[in-house]
């Protein structure tokens, strides 16, 4: 019991896929503009993380290791056409604001690195708890990130005015803007790590 | 050899497996993902032309051309185009739907990309309204949005353009 829920929270700080592994940088940096589209992404990504590491690790002694890959690859795409018709069908607002990003979900470096360094080799309790901490721990990071870009670059949270009269900082809505929160941020668990030790 | 057809078969196995289940799901979320496309396409069209009761589509073959707005009586109140133009960063398509007069009822950007924060700004009312009563052809008196002059340009250019087809198909609709 206690190794699983280590499993679970070493996604969140001590591994956050985001921070500490620096994987799935690319949706990361296009979809956190506004929390909101954050919170899809997030969604998105622990759905298809979940389903994927469990699904690997029930069928990993059937899969020979010479094609795990191309077998990872069909499960994860699986569960992203799963996510993908279902956002389209039920929230096709947050559907149109990620766009490409959803199906991209397949090929996020996250997804097919969970599997392939801890789902193939651990057994279905370990991965379902890996694969629910990483993407909360990637949500959680999409939240943070979005929402100091949405807050700088719009003056606004989930939409809301927060200040009145605060002249928003253009930068901060573009991609270059989510560099710059990302490599701060970094920079400070870096920091938080460093001072630690 | 045996190996490869031992994977081969393993593979398709698992794609099979994914193939079906995607079936399945497909089949459930087929509907209403048509559904909210149609009713987006309503709204949309509605937006534009709030004084119709509804619309039907012109084309010619499978291209669509333009969509008739009637109201309740089958009486043509106007007519709704959807113009596109390459923007800043995008391609930006605006639903704009004008009176047999030529005059402008009311645009809407359908999509765009452009650069949040600046050419993003195309979306919001304080543009697309200075586009109501202005005549189509001209559009006369509608300010671009400072800072996103490439953008506002896309919108405006395309919807003159479309425009002056458009009215020129529906000469002999009046």
């Amino acid at each position: 019991m206690k190794t699983l829920i280590k499993e679970f929270t070493k996604g969140i700080i001590k591994e956050n896929p985001t921070f500490v592994l620096v994987l799935g940088l690319c949706p990361t940096l296009a979809v956190s503009v506004t929390v909101a589209n954050g919170i899809g992404m997030g969604i998105a990504a622990t759905f298809v993380l979940l389903g994927s590491s469990v699904i690997v690790s029930l069928i990993k002694d059937f899969i020979p290791g010479r094609i795990r890959i191309p077998c990872y690859i069909v499960i994860i795409a699986t569960f992203v056409t799963i996510a993908e018709m279902s956002m389209k069908a039920y929230s096709p607002v947050l559907d149109r604001a990620l766009g490409i990003y959803v199906p991209l979900i397949v090929v996020n470096c996250m997804v097919l690195g969970r599997a392939e360094a801890f789902a193939c080799k651990n057994n279905l309790a370990s991965s379902f708890f890996d694969g629910l901490g990483m993407g909360l721990g990637f949500t959680l990071a999409l939240i943070l990130i979005s929402a100091i870009r949405e807050f700088l670059g719009s003056g606004q949270l989930l939409g809301h005015t927060l200040i009145k009269g605060f002249e928003p900082i253009f930068v901060f809505g573009m991609p270059s803007g989510a560099l710059l929160v990302i490599g701060l941020l970094l920079g400070f668990f870096n920091f938080l790590k460093n001072r630690k030790t | 050899m045996k190996e490869m057809i031992r994977y081969g078969l393993i593979l398709a196995l698992i794609c099979a497996i994914a193939a079906g289940l995607l079936a399945g799901v497909n089949e459930l979320t087929r509907g209403k993902i048509a559904a909210q496309a149609y009713a987006e396409e309503q709204a949309a069209l509605k937006e534009v032309m709030p004084l119709a009761a509804k619309f039907t589509e012109v084309k010619s073959g499978d291209e669509l051309l333009y969509y008739k707005a009637l109201d309740n009586q089958d009486k043509i109140v106007g007519f709704i185009f959807k113009a596109g133009a390459k923007g800043y960063s995008s391609l930006v398509q605006t639903l704009a739907g004008i009176f047999p007069d030529g005059s402008i009822s009311a645009i809407k950007v359908v999509s765009q990309n452009e650069t949040p924060g600046l050419g993003m700004r195309i979306t919001e009312k304080k543009f697309t309204g200075q586009f109501s009563g202005k005549d189509s052809l001209s559009l006369s008196g509608v300010q671009a949005i400072t800072g996103a002059t490439i953008s506002s340009r896309a919108v405006m250019d395309s919807v003159k353009k479309k425009a002056a087809e458009v009215l020129e198909l529906i000469k002999n609709e009046k």
